[in-house]
């Protein structure tokens, strides 16, 4: 059988059953592309008096990078020191050339040469600098090389070399990767090429050095967290994976990008199996870096465990998720290591929040962090907490001042990701609030920010959950006033960023359909309306219920709605969404009402109002209080009706979406006619010029928005009045536009006067 | 050639088989194919021999033959030293098949060889992985252009079917192999790879193959590997019928499979057996000392340790067989020492990395376990132990819910091994997963529990959360295993259940049963003085309850007494546990 020759194997790099990857603990080894860089160095020492100052100075911003770098061809090495020193290109490239088309005493007398640039009186090179480092390390590494790898070094040199000859006819500009393949090069002969099939040619793709799989993994793991959609496809990623673990099986990190990777398309089974993978293997590499201060591999043991929880936490598999995390809390307890209590803390946090919530938990957590300098863990817990009290309804004056504590902590350690979050937090809070200038100018001011992070230092923003967030309420402040042009430009640009399938497409899908929905209600296509309801329950239950009962509201099915708004109240108050019990409460008043209940409407009204008052929900209080306006108005007293107008009116035209800005105006018209039924003549018409002057006001607002129903209104109203004033040509021009938009609508099944909305 | 062997499972011509075997084995050794040629000529000898008459002629030579006869004789030499560039020097330019042959595999042993010399001195760790045999391509490009102008016979075939899996190409592999089992059915090295390569029974379903007596060697074998040991067992047994009774290639895998199935004393016997017939035989040694140590028996297992030693000592099996002698002897790092010699003279020998991982985790060295376990999983990803070995270290590492995949892994792959089971109902109950624990424990008992703990474990559970009645009869069931096994174990776990049970019927004032059980604990030490205290009471009691004369009814149905063997009724569920196996 084929093999006998496997008894020949002899693995000399394992010592007590222990396989060391690197059995020197040399990082660095003599490859052709360093070979390259040793030749630029002597050069530049040969030759580098006679170089200009301009030059100079440009060689030695690029040697930092080349130094430090992935290994490169040899055509892009030398287009990189063309740009910089094309004299000296030419130089290096002869000696090369020399080297390689000479014979092996060439490259043993390059590297016996090397040396003598420490020697000296004045020595070119110092034996510290980075350069002498280097230098000296690649000295180092040339001389354990026994006789085989030398010539090895050698043969691999030359293809190097020839590789760029035979490209230089080639165009090149897909680098990135490729580039790899050139370095195996001797068997890509093209002879043999030929009846490849499509799988070989995936397998032969190469492998990569140290370096370039780490720059790899960095860099695609980064764009996974920042910006997914640059990064490659889940597929070519992977399969870019198991390409580097064949040739590296040792390589642990590439174990936990698939992780990352399988996480992305939802891939239970193999992102549980690479995250094991990638512990089992890292307990052997901590096992061995004991000097650190840690323990060795029972480190490793605990982030396994925790890792592992929030695996299933992810995939929603709480119950696993917990008995994990139990247990990585025990072995961090046992061992001691109160860093790792932290994170399990946190994350006993988001577990216990998607059971019950509690915020005991958290402060606790938060404390801790401040107080063994985990600043990151402790921000975000400052974060999750003012989120949890703003919605808890704690005074918004202590929550600012913790975010902005939070913020200090940000900067101070410039953690650019939670700024972000900050920022769209803020936006969110200011929203809930009903402040919306506040939070337009919150989220102008994350759009209009610079990344603070190094990678990409070029790139404005990254593709993050925080920009989606603020982009949506951005579509929705911008739709809320009207601009639906501007609302739906903003969608398409996130849509643009965010992929439907990428993690954060839910948000926008939601903020979309919302804003389809309202504006189906304004024009009265409620069969329209209706359509979308389906597609908002897939995203948000709750909403989508809201959103159904609306409509059935509108269709004036009032038993039906009503059932439902009851039913949603109840859920929603067990749950503590408040935002919602106060919309949801307002539904029901206007119910009532509509049903001409307006004594039963009051106390629900009261009670939201209440509700709104204490979480400081203002926009919702000031809603409430327009329909208690209109519920008093309805019921007799409309200058007490006023008065409470005059409260809510300044808020709503501050902060209002544009229709509420009309209903508003309307409302207020409406009672300054009925309370000026009692006024002496001429005071009355004053009223009422007043009032007119109010409805129009009213029509501007609603025809922002195309609420042409409302309009309807406004103008039978108007007419009314200007008749009552004797406005013959005013009301008749009223009249007619009344008559024009009454043809095109269907008729109403409320009382116009009676409806205020 | 005698190509088209008899057809399908036709054994009535044992001379024929006898003919075909001789020849096929001479043209083995002529292509350097020793192992196949080994393989013939053991199956041979196990017939009868032949009259002279009958002795098959040597191949006959063609012109082409003759032609190259010179240069094929001087590189067969070369070859048979070795010098694998040398004879393919030589070779070049020849026509004969036999010649081409010999030419093609020489390169193709040369390249092999060179890749694992560079292994040693590779210019960096990342260039480790990336050394292969330089040769693959250029075979590969050669035999596909042969094969498709079907210039291949059966043994170049197979060459360039080995080419292609060393390239990872499996698909073509399998079909290659395939191909070169129909040419020539008699080469055991084509049936063997293509035995390499069958993952599951689905795959080997769709394949076409020879029909030829052959096949059922071939059947039997892939049986053994795919764990599928009754078809195996059936089918070596109907070989032997067929007159391979004497074949020690037979018997090896026979004892093999009932290795396989836990079946330790036939395996042992077996082995002894073929002991006495090949006494130098080094081959499956290692199998029979895993069965020794598992049977703890330290003079059988120290014999045959001395014994293959003086055979040959740098033999991989030779070597696994001390390493499990020095673990008997407790002696681990002796052990460990030797089994990473057994990794050195052949790193895919698989079972040595799980045994190593067994070594260190005696030494308590976890992380080399670890890394053992995992060099285990990456040669075969289908190496149970590994799997079981890892969950064991991360249960010693007290992580219970952790080792619960590894085990879960362990338990895919051999639904019906009651050890995998037990302790995945041993890390459930350690996490108070108690429905799931009972499950397994269940399903481990159902299954056939080789250790017969797993009733008991089922037992105390149901004891912790008060189920009685269930308890009592996991505890009868246990009971009547232990004693319908015929042999007394020292069972710890005996007094227990009599115990248990004592109470138990006490409770249900079943005064008869009751003392029944104590009378028993009697017998044990630990139970002694409770057994007597429990007579006592009940004999209180049923004098004060003829007195009083009314019998409460028991309140349960039990199952009659312990004498009646009646079996467990409780069918078996399917395995259903909630959480989710990746």
């Amino acid at each position: 059988m084929a093999s006998v020759h496997e008894s020949l194997y002899f693995n000399p790099m394992m010592t007590n059953g222990v396989v060391h990857a690197n059995v020197f603990g040399i990082k660095d080894w003599v490859t052709p592309y360093k070979m390259a860089l040793l030749v630029l160095l002597s050069e530049l020492g040969r030759s580098g008096s006679q170089l200009g100052l301009l030059e100079r100075r440009r060689l030695n911003r690029l040697l930092l990078p080349l130094l430090q770098g992935p290994d490169m061809p040899l055509s892009r090495l030398r287009k990189a020191i063309e740009e910089s020193c094309p004299h000296l290109a030419s130089s290096v490239h002869i000696r090369l050339k020399l080297m390689a088309e000479g014979e092996l005493k060439d490259m043993e007398q390059f590297f016996d040469d090397l040396s003598d640039s420490f020697s000296g009186t004045e020595p070119e090179v110092h034996k510290t600098s980075v350069v002498g480092l280097f230098l000296r390390h690649m000295i180092l590494a040339y001389n354990k090389l026994s006789f085989s790898q030398v010539y090895k070094l050698y043969t691999a040199l030359q293809q190097y070399f020839q590789n760029d000859e035979k490209k230089s006819g080639i165009d090149e500009n897909d680098m990135e990767l490729t580039n790899t393949e050139e370095q195996e090069g001797k068997m890509e002969k093209e002879e043999l090429d030929a009846p490849l099939s499509r799988e070989e040619e995936i397998s032969c793709s190469g492998p990569l050095s140290q370096k370039q799989a780490e720059y790899f993994l960095s860099q695609q793991a980064s764009l996974l967290k920042n910006d997914e959609t640059k990064a490659l496809t889940p597929a070519s990623l992977q399969k870019e994976l198991n390409n580097l673990l064949k040739f590296n099986p040792d390589f642990a990190e590439a174990h936990y990008l698939s992780y990352l990777n399988s996480l992305r398309v939802q891939d239970v089974f193999s992102s549980t199996h690479s995250l094991l993978h990638y512990f089992d293997r890292l307990i052997l590499t901590g096992a061995e870096s004991k000097s650190n201060g840690d323990e060795g591999y029972g480190r490793s043991l605990r982030y396994a465990a925790l890792n592992l929880a929030a695996l299933h936490c992810r995939f929603g598999h709480y119950q696993q998720a917990e008995l994990a995390l139990q247990e990585a809390i025990r072995i961090a307890q046992e061992s001691n290591d109160h860093v790792c209590l932290q994170h399990c803390l946190s994350w006993l946090y988001i577990l216990e929040q998607k059971i019950f919530d509690s915020c005991v938990l958290l402060e606790h957590s938060v404390n801790k962090s401040l107080h063994f300098g985990l600043p990151y863990l402790a921000s975000l817990g400052i974060q999750s907490l003012v989120q949890r009290r703003a919605f808890a309804g704690k005074a918004a004056n202590k929550l600012m001042d913790a975010l902005k504590d939070s913020d200090l902590l940000h900067w101070k350690h410039s953690l650019s990701e939670l700024i972000d979050i900050s920022i769209a937090q803020k936006t969110a809070i200011w929203r809930l609030y009903g402040r919306s200038t506040m939070a337009l100018q919150q989220a102008q001011t994350l759009l209009s920010m610079n990344s603070l992070e190094a990678v990409n230092v070029g790139v404005q923003q990254n593709n993050t959950e925080s920009f989606a967030v603020v982009l949506c309420h951005l579509a929705e402040l911008h739709a809320e006033q009207g601009y639906f042009a501007a609302a739906s430009e903003i969608l398409k640009h996130l849509k643009e960023r965010f992929p439907p399938n990428s993690q954060h497409a839910q948000l926008w899908m939601l903020f979309d359909q919302k804003i389809q929905f309202e504006r189906a209600m304004n024009d009265g296509r409620y069969h329209i309306a209706d359509s979308l309801v389906a597609g908002i329950t897939a995203l948000s239950s709750i909403e989508g219920v809201y959103r159904k009962a609306i409509v059935l509201k509108a269709q004036n099915q009032m038993s039906e709605a009503h059932k439902l708004l009851q039913k949603l109240l109840i859920h929603c108050q067990k749950i503590k969404n408040t935002e919602m019990v106060i919309s949801v409460l307002l539904s029901i008043a206007e119910l009532y009402w509509r049903s001409s209940c307006h004594t039963i409407a009051l106390p629900v009204l009261l009670q939201a109002l209440a509700l709104s008052r204490e979480y400081s929900l203002q926009y919702l209080a000031s809603e409430t209080v327009l329909n208690l306006a209109f519920s008093q108005l309805i019921l007799g007293i409309p200058e007490q009706a006023l008065n409470i107008l005059h409260m809510a009116i300044e808020p709503v035209l501050a902060h209002g979406a544009v229709l509420d800005k009309g209903c508003a105006m309307f409302l207020v018209a409406k009672c300054q006619v009925a309370s000026a039924a009692s006024y002496a003549q001429q005071k009355k018409i004053e009223a009422l010029e007043s009032a007119i002057l109010n409805l129009n006001e009213a029509k501007t607002y609603f025809a922002k928005v195309d609420c042409k129903e409302q309009l309807r209104d406004v103008l039978y109203f108007q007419a009314r009045l200007f008749h009552t004033l004797g406005k013959t040509q005013e009301r008749n021009k009223c009249a007619m536009l009344f008559r024009q938009l009454h043809q095109e609508l269907p008729a109403h099944g409320v009382p116009l006067i009676n409806a205020f909305k | 050639m005698a190509a088209a062997g008899l057809c399908g499972a036709d054994f009535s011509d044992l001379r024929e088989i006898k003919k075909q075997l001789l020849s096929v084995a001479a043209r083995s050794r002529e292509r350097g194919l020793q192992h196949s040629g080994k393989w013939a000529s053991e199956l041979a000898f196990a017939l009868e021999p032949l009259p002279l008459s009958e002795l098959p002629p040597p191949p006959a030579l063609t012109e082409e033959d003759a032609r190259d006869l010179d240069a094929y004789t001087l590189a067969k030499s070369y070859f048979d030293l070795k010098e694998y560039d040398r004879a393919a020097y030589f070779l070049r330019g020849c026509k004969s098949q036999k010649a081409y042959f010999l030419y093609m595999y020489s390169r193709y042993l040369s390249g092999e060889k060179k890749k694992d010399d560079e292994t040693v001195d590779s210019l960096g760790p990342l260039e480790k992985g990336q050394v292969k045999n330089e040769a693959l391509r250029e075979l590969r490009v050669e035999l596909s252009k042969k094969h498709k102008a079907r210039e291949l016979d059966g043994f170049g075939l197979y060459l360039y079917g080995v080419v292609l899996r060393k390239l990872d190409l499996v698909k073509e592999a399998i079909d290659v192999f395939v191909e070169a089992a129909h040419v020539l059915p008699l080469h055991w090295g084509a049936w063997l790879e293509l035995c390499n390569l069958i993952t599951d029974k689905e795959m080997l379903k769709f394949l076409s193959l020879p029909d030829t007596w052959m096949k059922e060697f071939f059947l039997a074998h892939i049986y053994t590997e795919l764990q599928l040991i009754e078809e195996a067992l059936q089918k070596y047994q109907s070989l032997i019928d067929a007159g391979f009774s004497k074949s020690t290639y037979i018997i090896s895998q026979i004892a093999v499979a009932y290795h396989n199935i836990r079946d330790i004393d036939k395996a042992l016997s077996i082995f002894n057996e073929l002991r006495k017939q090949d006494p130098y035989r080094i081959e499956n040694m290692d199998t029979f000392s895993n069965l020794l140590y598992v049977r703890s028996m330290k003079p059988e297992l120290s014999y045959l340790a001395h014994n293959l030693c003086e055979i040959d000592k740098y033999r991989v099996e030779t070597c696994c067989v001390i390493g499990n002698y020095y673990s008997l002897r407790s002696q681990h790092e002796k052990a460990a020492l030797y089994f990473q010699r057994a990794l050195k003279l052949n790193p895919r020998y698989l079972g040595a990395w799980t045994l190593m991982g067994h070594e260190y985790m005696e030494m308590k060295n976890t992380s080399a376990a670890i890394q053992a376990y995992r060099h285990a999983i990456e040669v075969n990803k289908r190496d149970y132990r590994a799997w079981y070995g890892l969950g064991q270290t991360y249960e010693i590492l007290k992580m219970p819910f952790y080792c619960l995949y590894y085990y879960r892994r362990a338990h895919q792959l051999r639904p019906n091994d009651s050890r995998m089971l037990v302790a995945l109902g041993e890390c459930y109950e350690k996490l108070n997963q108690l429905v799931e624990a009972k499950k397994c424990y269940w399903r481990a008992y159902a299954v056939g529990d080789v250790e017969k703990m797993a009733l008991v474990k089922l037992a105390k559970l149901h004891e912790q959360l008060n189920e009685s009645e269930q308890a009592a009869q996991c505890y009868i069931k246990y009971i009547q295993d232990i004693y319908s096994c015929g042999e007394i174990v020292e069972h710890l776990e005996v007094s227990t259940a009599f115990r248990y049970l004592a109470q138990y019927y006490f409770k249900c004032k079943l005064w008869d049963e009751a003392s029944a059980c104590a009378q028993k604990c009697c017998a044990f030490n630990d139970t002694r003085e409770e057994g007597k205290a429990l007579l006592r009471q009940i004999l209180q009691l049923r004098n004060q309850g003829e007195t009083s004369s009314t019998e409460i009814a028991a309140p349960f149905f039990l199952p009659a007494s312990l004498s009646a063997n009646s079996t467990p009724t409780r069918r078996v569920s399917p395995l259903n546990l909630s959480s989710v196996t990746p």
